[in-house]
């Protein structure tokens, strides 16, 4: 008996979407949002870089790095019951880092020398996996605030799994590494155990980074090494707290992928390392699949195409614009339809070791399929949504 | 509304042939099809007799599967996997190593700084260096020459990483000539710089597919090159661009099945709400397809090129070869 959408969105506080770019992630963590709305929770989707509709359509567009609610007469619209809420926020990464300097800086000196370090200037949102830690950081102050049942985290495109869940971790080792202590105190590092063996391969490196760099670098970097080391102990016991809510009871992971073979490999190498890491994999939510519009279609076999032709051509003799060429239509009908079982076929092929992982692990597996138009407002969401939970209502694929 | 749009936007060839220059820095979001074209515009080259090099800059190789299924992997020095082909990967870690090497002369030296854990630990949380050393090495394979005057290729092919933007790949030689004062690192990156900016020698080929997310962050990639970095770029290659699916002269072909009785049986096939419904489907996607390619090439100012959709993926060289004509036009057709 694999988890259900329903039960993750009614029991945890955090979802966690994870998958590769040009899937339709966030339109995936906003339908789940959605989906708790509906269930009464009062619930925030937090998206990194929507697509532009679909922010309008959220409300988020205008609103930097705040949760905004949406408006009750439309959450009407959408069947959230009284007690539910929908909000939604875009984050920006770079002033959500800004903010975090800001409040653990001991003070306004060494915060200024951070923030206008040009090392921070040109790699703040580079360095050592920064803007991911930043979302996870908001996550956990939102988390706090309590405002919210549930936070659901569309998270940014890595293509490398899971770098955004690895990189508190990842800051640390680097604030903590030696050869780090020997730029902020070299007087201190000698008096470690191991110091000469130690000195000596470190002063080596230095010296090396100094010839090869130019020596302007390297004051830089430990300038702002050292102004970032006043930070290092708020930022390790806060790292230390969001990885323990991400990877806690309170929290669920569902991975969103599409039928394209890349896609595919990137979500079976984001399940090895979700499974790795420990996190509580919930399931996997398909979009866009090519499937049939009604289940157990199927197509003549090879000695019946002419009579389906034949009865096809006469179906479309009333036709005006066909009339005389009815037979040349439902020849190019019966193609249209050879095609889309092609299409059916390749992606059924395509996702068939995904869903069969995840019937063995317990995961749900979602199909949703392809809409006739891109999905950019609420009532996409909605449609989707009916795709992704098993309410009891008609699933609807929303053209525009 | 009537009728099906077709494809075809009336554009202006790009000047030159995706052949021409020394170096064709390909570009685009993961999914986009990127490794794609680079395989066939690498496949098309070779086989019109240049000296072709291939650098993927991801964590795996995809190009010599494509091109050389079940070959070993080409590795950081790579190797020739078809007549005239070479393929290989750079790994930033053994590009510094190089560098190194080559800046130092001594190896047993950086040897043992490659070793230290804490160089390491140094190495992986700073930024910008894997961008710079990947670049410096593509300039350094640019260098290379079999004989005096000969280049060792005739044209470079950079499978571009695709994370972010793409830009910060090729912005971070700016930034570092802009961060650094003096030193070799400094003059290094600016000959790395000199080399993206040539016009003549360097150009940067971005793929999209045409669908929302993908149009949008393609144009906004022309715009931020030619407000900024400066790179040259002279069209924009559409990936997997669906085909009309109906026959020219039927260009309604859904809306008369859609408007065949619903309970009218049809022995052997689906239901006539199915077809007309899967019918009406292609046309959508197939229209929205058509209304992206559009916009791209509205919105960028750029010609497009289309590559169209395959049902079946690429399932080997010919495939490639096909797609190679699109972009470059046919084998036999540049000798004229």
């Amino acid at each position: 008996m694999s988890i259900t959408p329903e039960q993750i969105v009614d029991g945890r506080r955090i979802i966690v979407c994870v998958g590769s770019g040009g899937v339709g992630k966030t339109t995936i963590s906003a339908s789940l949002a959605l989906g708790g709305a509906r269930r009464g929770r009062r619930v925030l989707v937090l998206t990194i870089d929507p697509a532009k509709r679909l922010a309008d359509a959220l409300g988020v567009r205008s609103l930097g790095n705040r949760p905004r609610a949406i408006p009750r007469k439309v959450l009407n619209a959408l069947g959230v019951p009284a007690e539910g809420r929908l909000s939604a926020m875009m984050l920006d990464m770079k002033r959500t880092f800004d903010d975090l300097v800001e409040r653990f800086a001991e003070d306004a000196v060494v915060r200024e020398r951070i923030l206008e370090n040009p090392i921070y200037q040109h790699a703040s949102d580079a360095l050592a996996g920064s803007t991911e830690y930043s979302a996870m950081e908001k996550v956990f102050e939102l988390c706090e605030r309590k405002d919210f049942d549930l936070i659901v985290v569309d998270t940014p495109p890595s293509q490398h799994a899971l770098d955004f869940l690895e990189a508190p971790a990842r800051l640390l080792e680097f604030l903590d590494s030696r050869l780090v202590q020997l730029l902020l105190h070299p007087a201190f590092a000698a008096g470690r155990f191991g110091f000469r063996l130690f000195q000596r391969s470190a002063r080596q490196v230095l010296k090396t980074l100094e010839r090869v760099s130019g020596i302007s670098f390297l004051e830089d970097i430990s300038e702002f090494l050292l102004a970032f080391e006043g930070m290092s102990e708020g930022f390790r016991e806060r790292a230390g707290q969001v990885h323990a809510l991400l990877f806690g009871p309170e929290s669920a992971f569902v991975l969103a992928a599409g039928p394209a073979d890349e896609s595919v490999a990137h979500a079976t190498a984001f399940l090895d390392r979700l499974e790795e890491s420990g996190a509580t994999v919930a399931g996997i939510v398909l979009n866009r699949m090519r499937t049939w519009p009604a289940a157990g279609t199927t197509l003549p076999p090879p000695g019946q195409r002419e009579a389906a032709v034949a009865s096809l051509a006469e179906a479309l003799e009333g036709e005006a614009e066909v009339r005389g060429n009815a037979r040349r239509a439902a020849q190019a009908a019966l193609s249209v339809l050879d095609g889309y079982a092609a299409m059916v076929q390749r992606d059924r092929a395509a996702t068939a070791s995904l869903e069969e992982r995840a019937r063995e692990s317990g995961y749900f597996w979602r199909p949703v399929p392809e809409f006739p138009r891109d999905v950019h407002d609420l009532e996409g969401l909605a449609g989707i949504a009916s795709f992704v939970f098993e309410a009891g209502e008609e699933k609807v694929a929303v053209g525009g | 509304m009537s009728g099906v749009t077709r494809g075809g936007t009336t554009l202006a060839e790009p000047a030159r042939s995706l052949l021409d220059p020394r170096l064709v820095i390909v570009t685009g979001k993961g999914g986009t099809g990127k490794t794609t074209v680079v395989a066939a515009l690498a496949l098309a080259a070779a086989e019109r007799g240049r000296r072709v090099l291939v650098a993927e800059t991801g964590r795996e190789e995809h190009v010599p599967r494509i091109l050389a299924p079940g070959s070993d992997p080409v590795g950081y020095p790579g190797c020739e996997i078809r007549p005239g082909l070479t393929a290989m990967r750079i790994d930033p870690y053994q590009a510094l190593a190089e560098y190194l090497g080559l800046q130092l002369r001594m190896p047993a030296l950086v040897s043992r700084i490659m070793r230290y854990k804490g160089f390491r630990q140094l190495m992986d949380a700073s930024p910008g260096w894997r961008e710079l050393i990947t670049l410096g090495k593509v300039w350094h394979l640019e260098q290379q020459e079999i004989g005096k005057g000969e280049p060792r290729y005739d044209l470079l092919l950079v499978d571009a990483p695709a994370t972010g933007h793409g830009l910060t790949f090729l912005d971070v030689p700016r930034v570092v000539v802009s961060a650094l004062r003096a030193g070799p690192l400094r003059r290094h990156a600016t000959w790395v710089e000199e080399m993206l900016r040539d016009p003549i020698a360097t150009l940067l080929v971005p793929v999209a597919l045409a669908e929302e997310l993908p149009a949008r962050e393609t144009v906004e990639l022309v715009a931020r090159i030619r407000e900024g970095v400066g790179v040259a770029v002279d069209r924009v290659v559409i990936n997997a661009v669906l085909g009309c699916p109906f026959p020219e002269d039927l260009p309604d072909l859904d809306l008369q099945l859609a408007r065949i009785p619903e309970d009218r049986e049809l022995p052997g096939l689906p239901p006539v709400p199915v077809i007309a419904s899967c019918a009406s489907h292609l046309r959508s996607r197939f229209e929205l397809n058509q209304r992206y390619v559009e916009e791209i090439t509205r919105a960028s100012g750029l010609p497009t090129q289309t590559l169209p959709y395959l049902r079946t993926g690429i399932r080997g060289p010919d495939d490639l070869e096909m797609l190679a004509e699109v972009l470059v036009g046919p084998a036999d057709g540049e000798a004229a």
